[in-house]
């Protein structure tokens, strides 16, 4: 005889995986979520570098600065005659920089007066960013390189033109680097659970009533909390698939790209995956409580629905609030449902490794809370209200 | 054998049922006739234990459904007033499950499955998926489903509701068959007909109380007139503006 924990599970997922359509949709869904993101992510970035990595200038008017152009040649750039209607094009986005020298530059320059060059560039276009940037440092070089001479050739010592030198120190490894841009990962991370648990949720509590099935399934000799965490693991069975899922899109992504150009940007690996799972696993089963409670409660199939999407709509805000709001991270946070997953993977992704204290406060939180939701399920499940339903 | 003493309920201010008492006895079919609204879906919700009482009590094979709801569970087949069925799952399915439920053998659910299709013309939709089951068809599933674990005593609320003429005389047969193997059966109608073709015992409530109780003669007698329909519109009086 199984028992009786095991049948009610056991029909809860059978029920689930008869409904083809919607099981397969939101699988298919989790699978890409992986993929596509990373695709989109991936190739914006390895633009970026791309634009920035070779050294090259487009310039109208390049015969009128021979100086800068050997400077240029010297450094190993790349020039380019811009075309005529480089404005036009610089204003579509097809052009990122150009450099345009005024015919009386020469002149202007060897006369050691100031000899104006125009940068033609769109800021609200934040792909040219590193070709603009990339520009201004080249003819900065130039204006140094122009300065030093004259005052080499005067007896002066170039220092006294540059009191204080900075040197950049950029301790964002590429990894790390890669991570920022990934945040996206940790927010899926948080999604695929609420995903994956709601349409088990929804169906086996407020779906159940409303089917007219609750009444006599209640009627069988078996105590409510049988029920309840019966269908709380089948909900959290199917979040935790869909995390599986949706993670390993992930990995399979994150392979296929390291294979090609992007070795530095993103690490997602097996292990990277295993901490991902232990993180996100413990809080499906919180999400799953959280979402069987509420449909528990909910008065109709729609209702549960309405309320279980917020759900998903408060967890989805968190990670923006952080993003958005630059909070540092603090110990406490890690107790906050969501905030200390949201920290834990974070840590995962930029190499820094999973503590215990990562890995163990934020689960125990949430299996806390989750017992916590179960216990109140069961009891709504005895309340005569929530079974024949409210006025 | 169920017992039910002086049960009362009140939802807010609505008295669904006020002071019913009756006993139906083992080996007997007991009708619970009552035009709508007289507090019939209320009591069997009280006896199936799903429901608290307010006041009263309710005994099935001397257990108390108050203290022991389990156990009360245990010894009774119920078709509630809701007779959902999990559409995804197949009619076999279904009733497999409240089998399980009950902790019930594979093979002990498979030979009572094989036993009360037959009845119930269930045969042919056992292994269809209950989707596009008609209302007919799905009472009979859910009919089979209260009787896979053969309860001692039986509780259908409105059972013939919504089945055709065939299906009624198989359901009455399938009634009688469990009085034959001396199971308690309680049923509810608000059809007379219904009541007068099975009922040994017939109990008459209105406005949430007994207003008679005994054998149709003895109803015919109280009543003093020789139709039991007619007895029943005197006894019952005005339908039931409760609920």
């Amino acid at each position: 005889m199984r028992s009786r924990l095991a049948v009610v599970f056991l029909k809860e997922i059978r029920d689930a995986l008869r409904d083809r359509r919607t099981a397969l949709m939101i699988l298919v869904a989790s699978v890409l979520t992986g993929p596509v993101t990373l695709v989109l992510v991936a190739s914006f970035v390895s633009g970026l570098e791309e634009r920035a990595s070779t050294l090259r200038v487009r310039i109208a008017g390049a015969g009128h600065a021979p100086a800068l152009v050997n400077f240029l040649e010297r450094a190993d750039v790349e020039i380019e005659k811009a075309p005529e209607d480089y404005l036009a094009q610089v204003k579509e986005g097809t052009l990122d920089a150009v450099i345009v020298v005024p015919e009386d530059f020469h002149e202007r320059w060897l006369a050691h007066e100031e000899a104006r060059l125009e940068l033609v560039h769109d800021d609200s276009r934040t792909e040219s960013g590193p070709a603009t940037r990339q520009a201004e440092r080249l003819l900065a070089a130039f204006n140094r390189e122009t300065a030093y001479l004259r005052l080499m050739a005067r007896g002066v010592s170039p220092s006294l033109n540059q009191s204080t030198k900075v040197e950049r120190v950029n301790t964002a490894t590429p990894r790390q680097r890669g991570a920022v841009l990934l945040f996206l990962i940790p927010m899926f991370g948080i999604l695929a659970p609420l995903l994956g648990g709601m349409t088990v949720a929804i169906d086996s509590t407020a779906g159940e009533r409303e089917r007219g099935s609750l009444e006599p399934l209640l009627a069988n000799p078996v105590p409510s909390w049988v029920f309840a965490v019966g269908k709380w693991l089948a909900a959290w069975a199917s979040a935790t698939a869909v995390v599986v899922l949706t993670m390993a899109g992930f990995l399979a992504a994150a392979r296929l790209y390291a294979e090609r150009k992007l070795p530095s940007l993103l690490s997602f690996g097996v292990p990277e995956l295993a901490a991902f799972l232990a993180v996100i696993v413990p809080l499906a089963a919180f999400t799953s409580a959280l979402q069987l409670l509420i449909s528990t409660y909910g008065r109709s199939y729609r209702e549960a629905q309405t309320y279980v999407s917020y759900l998903a709509t408060v967890a989805s805000f968190v990670p923006l609030v952080v993003m958005f709001s630059g909070a540092k991270e603090q110990a406490w946070q890690l107790a906050v449902p969501v905030l200390g997953q949201l920290m834990a993977l974070q840590r995962v992704l930029r190499g820094d490794g999973l503590s215990s204290a990562d890995a163990l406060v934020p689960a125990a939180v949430a299996l806390v809370l989750a017992a916590l939701a179960v216990a109140a399920v069961a009891r709504l499940l005895r309340d005569e209200r929530i079974v024949f339903g409210r006025a | 054998m169920i017992r039910v003493d002086a049960l009362a309920k009140r939802f807010g201010t609505v008295h669904a049922v006020r002071d019913v008492s009756f006993d139906a006895a083992d080996g007997r079919v007991t009708g619970l006739l009552g035009p709508n609204g007289a507090g019939k879906t209320t009591t069997l919700r009280m006896i199936s234990t799903l429901i608290a009482p307010d006041a009263g009590r309710i005994e099935i094979d001397g257990i108390d459904t108050v203290r022991e709801p389990l156990a009360a569970r245990e010894r009774l087949g119920l078709l509630s007033d809701a007779r959902g069925l999990y559409a995804r799952l197949t009619a076999r399915e279904n009733i497999a499950y409240y089998g399980e439920l009950r902790g019930l053998e594979r093979g002990r659910i498979d030979a009572a499955i094989d036993a009360i299709a037959p009845q119930l013309e269930l045969g042919p939709l056992l292994d269809r998926r209950t989707d596009g089951f008609s209302q007919g068809e799905r009472m009979k599933v859910a009919i089979a489903r209260a009787l896979v674990h053969d309860p001692r005593n039986v509780v259908l609320d409105e059972p013939t509701n919504g089945l055709d003429v065939r299906s009624t005389r198989s359901l009455r047969e399938a009634i009688r068959l469990l009085r034959e193997t001396g199971k308690c059966v309680l049923f509810s109608s608000h059809v007379m007909q219904e009541v007068a073709a099975l009922c040994d015992e017939i109990v008459i409530v209105a406005g949430g109380a007994v207003v008679a109780a005994g054998t149709p003669a003895a109803i015919r007698e109280s009543a003093g007139c020789e139709d039991l329909e007619e007895a029943f519109v005197r006894l019952a009086g005005e339908p039931g503006d409760e609920r």
